[in-house]
């Protein structure tokens, strides 16, 4: 079984083919805008650990709590609660000041964000706030979003906007009070392609003013406005075959501080019996440096204000980082998930140009375990 | 997340939606607009109804031509279709023969080959003339009937309708025509029993049904027996004698439409039907005059 063909020569399914055409087999709305039908909360604990030949950087202790919660009327109510607890120092950015940042440091962030989320037939509008709380750092944060479903329900479209508001007082008492404001507007599209195929494509644009320097780096110096323009597409595709998806996603973004990043992944979910679920990844980003990015050792010809940076963040490089996530999914909702990650970022590793030099590999794991449960 | 229930009674037979959502309002809106579509389709097609579209078709046998609106077109085209890819075995218009086969008389008889004859000549399919707007039955006492699928399609429906409020976890049982919406709510299959053909309440096989539907088709729902032989319900539109190489087939397909006719047509083409049931591309379960269960998805 089955033969090509039924005796009268006719294809294999005519009758499901046939019976296809009848008015409502097939539901209109499979992508529309539903409205969650179960509430869902989950603990997350993520163990971030980063290092440099024979140091090691920073680590990050973070437990999440996630909840939600459909309400009456087509409402739903979503937040989360984070507590990071960090130890370590921050990134050494060169050989050659190897120690010049950073003594020991112990901090911890608390952050928070809340969404409430009304389903209309064919649009979403969602209202959400955010606070994230450091020691030397406060940022709030307001969005509105907009979702819209054509007719046929085979399209959506996203309008976002939001905006934040950060305060920095930095430890050291480089920067006092010193304050940024940021506004981020995103146009989005998810086409379905087809019963297996789904395709989305985001574009940020997002500009902002106030401080942008790091008041713990060393005449440290940035522009006071940053824009940002950001292309994201993803797309993911359902392998009946072999009873998996294949998610591919591309991002590219640019900014006035001059860098460009060019990120990449590929993950392919497996799905296994008796629940389980194994996704591998691989993700490389690359990226050139910042107009004011100089690198190690300190620069001839430096005029006392001008803008610069040693971060190594905005450095030229580029990182390899491959992943696993295994889910298991029990009876009664609950399900268990750990997702390793391990990135190893070098600057040999940019693609189209030379990567920064001087700069020592930089390597950054993560490991976090969850369980989640649908009531 | 909670699984409701919904019993309701349509179609002449005892039907239930479950629904899994944490929402109970949403699954009652998605339990309310399904089954007030299944009584849609029952007043609109039923053969009982003096208002129904089929009772306005068989009105009009032997005289002018109805009027036909879209939906009742494509049940026609589908029933076409079933039709043509039976053999003509599958026959919207077989329906005449319950006039001379009385399942509820006492003593029970066999028709006469003269009465058979008779109620054969009214039935047809081919001699419909029928087109995107109109359909006449062209000889008077002809009638047609959609009763071979009319249930299986609101099954279909009321899933959509599910689908459509957001149930992702829901399973439809309209009179033993069941239809799946997703998983059960742990992602596990739903278990659907398939009823013995000769025990009243006991199960001879399993279906696990993350998605689809599952119909059965038996000689065990109105019948009468005779000098040690069964005569049931399903009948052949050119003997107008009964099928009688099967007691059940229960058919597994991506839709309840598919897996109800398929299963007529299949227990209509007696031997032939593994044949019939691979080339349609649809599982199976099939139990024969012996009692023996067979095909892909009978219990090993």
């Amino acid at each position: 079984m089955p033969a090509s063909a039924s005796p009268n020569g006719t294809p294999v399914g005519a009758l499901l083919a046939a019976a296809l055409a009848l008015p409502g087999m097939m539901a209109t709305v499979a992508h529309a805008e539903s409205v969650p039908d179960a509430g869902q909360i989950a603990f997350k604990y993520l163990d971030y650990r980063d290092w440099q030949p024979g140091a090691d950087r920073m680590r990050v202790k973070s437990p999440s709590l996630y909840i939600l919660k459909p309400l009456p009327d087509s409402f739903a109510v979503e937040g989360t609660l984070v507590y990071d607890g960090m130890s370590g120092a921050s990134p050494r950015y060169y050989n050659s000041l190897s120690g010049a940042s950073g003594q020991g440091v112990t901090d911890y962030r608390t952050a928070g964000d809340v969404k409430v989320t009304k389903y209309f037939e064919r649009v979403s509008v969602g209202i959400g706030g955010a606070v994230s709380s450091e020691r030397d750092y406060l940022s709030r944060a307001a969005s509105l979003d907009v979702r819209v479903s054509t007719p046929d329900n085979n399209r959506t479209w996203a309008f976002g906007i939001a905006g934040t508001g950060d305060v920095i007082n930095s430890v050291n008492g480089v920067a006092e009070n010193q304050r940024r404001h940021t506004l981020d507007v995103l146009l989005g599209v998810t086409q379905v392609w087809s019963a297996d195929a789904i395709v989305q494509s985001n574009l940020t644009y997002s500009t902002g003013h106030g401080y942008y320097s790091d008041p713990y780096k060393l005449l440290d110096t940035r522009p006071d406005r940053r824009r940002v323009l950001a292309w994201l597409t993803r797309a993911n595709r359902y392998l009946p075959t072999y009873d998996a998806t294949v998610q591919l996603s591309y991002r590219l973004l640019s900014d006035s501080f001059g860098t460009t990043s060019n990120t990449v992944e590929i993950a392919w979910v497996q799905a296994l019996p008796a629940g389980w679920s194994v996704t591998p990844s691989l993700r490389y980003y690359t990226q050139n440096s910042a107009d004011f990015y100089y690198n190690p050792p300190f620069p001839r010809g430096y005029v006392n204000g001008q803008h610069y940076t040693a971060d190594t963040r905005l450095s030229a490089f580029g990182a390899l980082t491959p992943g696993v996530w295994v889910i298991k999914r029990f009876a009664d909702g609950w399900s268990a998930d750990v997702k390793l990650e391990y990135s190893r970022q070098s600057s040999a590793w940019r693609l189209g140009g030379s990567g920064s030099p001087g700069i020592e590999t930089f390597s950054a794991r993560w490991i976090q375990a969850g369980i989640a449960k649908t009531f | 997340m909670a699984l409701y229930r919904y019993p309701f009674r349509a179609m002449a037979t005892d039907d239930e939606l479950q629904l899994a959502t944490g929402d109970e309002a949403r699954a009652r809106r998605a339990a309310e607009a399904a089954i007030a579509d299944v009584r849609r389709i029952e007043a609109k097609y039923s053969r009982y109804r003096d208002d129904s579209v089929t009772t306005a078709i068989n009105r009009g046998a032997g005289g002018a031509a109805v009027a036909i609106d879209d939906e009742t077109l494509a049940l026609l085209r589908y029933a076409g279709r079933c039709h043509r890819l039976s053999g003509g075995l599958f026959d919207i218009t077989s329906g005449v023969l319950r006039r001379v086969w009385d399942f509820k008389r006492t003593p029970p008889s066999v028709p006469t080959a003269a009465a058979l004859a008779a109620a054969t000549a009214l039935i047809g399919w081919g001699d419909v003339e029928w087109d995107e707007r109109t359909l006449r039955l062209p000889r008077a006492g002809m009638e047609i009937d959609f009763g071979g699928i009319g249930k299986e399609y609101a099954a279909d429906r009321a899933a959509t309708i599910c689908a459509e409020h957001g149930i992702m976890h829901a399973l439809v049982n309209l009179g033993g025509d069941v239809r799946a919406v997703g998983p059960q709510e742990d992602g596990t299959p739903w278990h659907v029993g398939i009823r013995h053909p000769r025990r009243d309440a006991a199960a001879i096989a399993e279906v696990a049904l993350a998605a689809g539907a599952v119909a059965t088709s038996g000689d065990y729902e109105r019948y009468f027996e005779l000098d040690g032989r069964r005569y049931c319900h399903l009948l052949n539109p050119r003997t107008g004698m009964p099928a009688a190489h099967w007691q059940s087939i229960s058919v597994v397909a991506p839709l309840c439409v598919v897996a109800g006719s398929c299963a007529t047509i299949a227990m209509l083409l007696e031997a032939e039907a593994p044949a019939f049931l691979d080339a349609q591309g649809v599982s199976w379960i099939g139990v024969d005059a012996q009692g023996r269960t067979k095909g892909p998805a009978a219990p090993r």
